[in-house]
């Protein structure tokens, strides 16, 4: 064992890694990158729900001298006061169904307009929730809520004793999904999207890397092959690879981990290509940026890890603080997660997600035009 | 027939170093041309311009009649770079086939052919990876030859090669000469010159001296060609800081 030898080494290596500003520019930025948006979100209140209620109790008059009360409404104010992260609004019945479609809202509490007297009659209080339903978290969380809410109320009236507190039957609706949804049914469609995007960028960028450093694609320029025909050509290929794991991905998640499918799975393939036709043209734009494969890998963290965050794949866009959330939308995956999730959690058709397609689509050129121009700026000098 | 190059005044510089200073040149069709010259002489910056890939600072490159660079020339222009470029995973058939492709030639027996003349039938399906420099050197050779070309340039394309073949390939090369295909051949290795048509002498990115073997040999009294480079660098500016 020779102490010299092992310094000499970590010599080389230290004077190695010095040598390449990028590499030490990316280990430093990259984790601070990665920390802020975390923390950011982990911070931020990771559940916004927005309730609305469709308010037509009328009230009662109880007994043991409390007079006339109005549960319907007191029941409303003391859920605004349980949590923050729950956004109250009146609604009327008829626009209900419309706002839980556009997922505006995320659950619709009606109180009828016997609402107090069925209370006082039956010792029961029947909550009717109409869930949106896609988020089974969000299902839970204000499940839990209006518990709560529905205790103090009746504690807020003090005289009713222990044994006479009424029970508290949910009867609950769901428009998507259902009650046997859990959180992969939830977490499952951007995860089939994440996947694909995360191979497809690996591959591509590092193969690009190599047909770059081996000198192939110079060769290539020598030929009358051009930059665009390269960039189509490079997408078709890995589009079957792509195809292939979406179908593995898919057929896994749906038959063996049975998570539940409401629309077609050619509409999700077709996502699931865009976001592979995407992928490829990120990876061959940052193999530009990298000179060895070492670089490429700290690329990886930086331009997944950071957009997979960010995406609405864990936490709803619609909870991060406010500057985030167009930084968020900026995010080619943020755009698939939503249509994997309507298409699969909603049953949307091609025309229900569209725009999300057309945005795709839209990053996939504006991705080709600059990755084929990337080509031309690494040779061409 | 026009000329297969003509090379007119082309500069070319890159950060810090002036690569070309107004180099000139032309070659008559069915010859083999060789460039010769020290390592960083702007051999390469030259072929690269030839090609396409390098756009000159000033002055003009015609390869077979057509300014470059031009994309769809490239279809009779065969090129062989210094360092093998070839697909490594891939096998020797499939690299060939590749490059025909990519060229419009489609035909099986065409990229067999070019295939044999290298002599790698018998590695022919080998991957890339596991074959010798020499061998790869060969592969690459018969990417450039496959399209039939009319232009072909080879830098450096006998580094590796074992004498037996180097004849082989030289015949080829006459071979090719005489159905009027032109080669450009660069070179620092002097007795491979001997075997070019034409010969130029480059250095510090100008044309020092340019004619048949025994012209430049004859003009610099010199018994070699070696002698020759060192009689007309010695002429040239900064000779003394040659390295």
């Amino acid at each position: 064992m020779s102490f010299n030898r092992i310094i000499r080494v970590a010599r080389r290596v230290i004077a190695q890694l010095a040598a390449d500003p990028r590499t030490i520019a990316l280990i430093l930025i990259v984790p601070m990158v990665v920390l802020t948006v975390a923390g950011i979100l982990i911070r931020a209140e990771t559940t916004a729900i927005d309730v609305g209620i469709v308010q037509q109790d009328s009230g009662a008059t109880a007994g043991f001298g409390i007079g006339f009360v109005n549960l319907g409404e007191r029941l409303t104010t003391s859920m605004a006061g349980v949590s923050e992260q729950v956004t109250i609004m009146t609604i009327s019945p008829e626009s209900a169904d419309d706002l839980l479609q556009r997922s505006e809202i995320d659950a619709v509490i009606t109180f009828p307009p016997e609402f107090t007297q069925t209370v006082m009659d039956e010792r029961v209080i029947h909550l009717r929730v109409a869930y949106e339903g896609s988020n089974p978290m969000a299902a839970q969380f204000l499940q839990g809520i209006v518990t709560r809410a529905a205790i103090e109320t009746l504690a807020g009236l003090s005289v009713i004793s222990a044994q006479t507190l009424p029970e508290i039957a949910i009867d609950a609706t769901y428009l998507y999904g259902g009650e046997d949804f859990d959180n992969l049914d939830f977490l499952a469609p951007p995860f089939i999207g994440l996947f694909v995007f995360l191979f497809v960028f690996i591959l591509t960028s590092v193969s690009f890397l190599r047909e770059r450093t081996t000198g192939t694609l110079e060769r290539l320029q020598t030929t009358p092959i051009s930059r665009l025909e390269l960039v189509i050509g490079y997408m078709l290929g890995f589009s079957l690879f792509a195809l292939a794991q979406s179908l593995i991905i898919l057929g896994y998640t749906v038959f063996v981990l049975e998570v539940h499918y409401a629309g077609s799975l050619l509409v999700v393939f077709l996502v699931e290509i865009l976001l592979a036709l995407m992928a490829v043209n990120l990876g061959i734009f940052f193999s530009t940026f990298a000179r060895s494969e070492f670089q490429v890998v700290q690329f990886i963290p930086l331009v997944t890890v950071t957009q997979i965050l960010l995406s609405g794949a864990f936490w709803t866009i619609s909870a991060m603080p406010a500057w985030l959330q167009p930084i968020a939308w900026l995010m080619p995956l943020t755009h698939a997660n939503q249509a994997l999730r309507d298409v699969m959690i909603k049953g949307f058709d091609l025309v229900q997600i569209a725009p999300y397609v057309l945005t795709l689509i839209g990053f996939a050129v504006l991705f080709v035009l600059l990755s084929a121009r990337t080509i031309q700026r690494q040779t061409g000098a | 027939m026009t000329d297969a190059l003509t090379v007119q005044a082309v500069q070319k510089h890159f950060k810090g170093v002036h690569a070309l200073r107004g180099l000139s040149l032309r070659v008559e069709r069915g010859i083999t041309y060789g460039i010769l010259g020290p390592n960083g002489a702007g051999k390469t910056t030259l072929i690269r311009t030839i090609l396409g890939l390098t756009t000159p600072d000033s002055g003009e490159v015609r390869a077979l009649g057509v300014v470059m660079p031009n994309k769809a020339i490239l279809r009779q222009i065969g090129y062989m770079p210094q360092s093998t470029a070839l697909y490594d995973d891939l096998t020797v058939h499939q690299n060939v086939a590749f490059f025909a492709a990519l060229c419009g030639v489609n035909d099986a027996r065409t990229v067999t052919q070019a295939i044999d003349l290298v002599s790698l039938s018998a590695r022919a399906k080998s991957r890339v990876r596991e074959l010798s420099g020499g061998m790869r050197q060969r592969c690459s050779l018969a990417c450039a030859l496959v399209h039939n070309p009319d232009l072909i340039l080879l830098d450096e394309p006998t580094v590796g090669i074992d004498p037996q073949l180097r004849v082989q390939f030289w015949d080829h090369f006459r071979r090719l000469n005489q159905a009027g295909v032109t080669l450009i051949v660069s070179s620092h290795v002097m007795d491979e010159a001997e075997r070019c048509d034409r010969l130029g002498f480059v250095r510090e990115g100008m044309l020092l001296a340019e004619g048949t073997a025994a012209e430049l040999r004859q003009r610099a009294g010199t018994l070699t060609l070696e002698e020759a480079f060192l009689h007309f660098a010695d002429g040239s500016p900064s000779a003394a800081e040659r390295v």
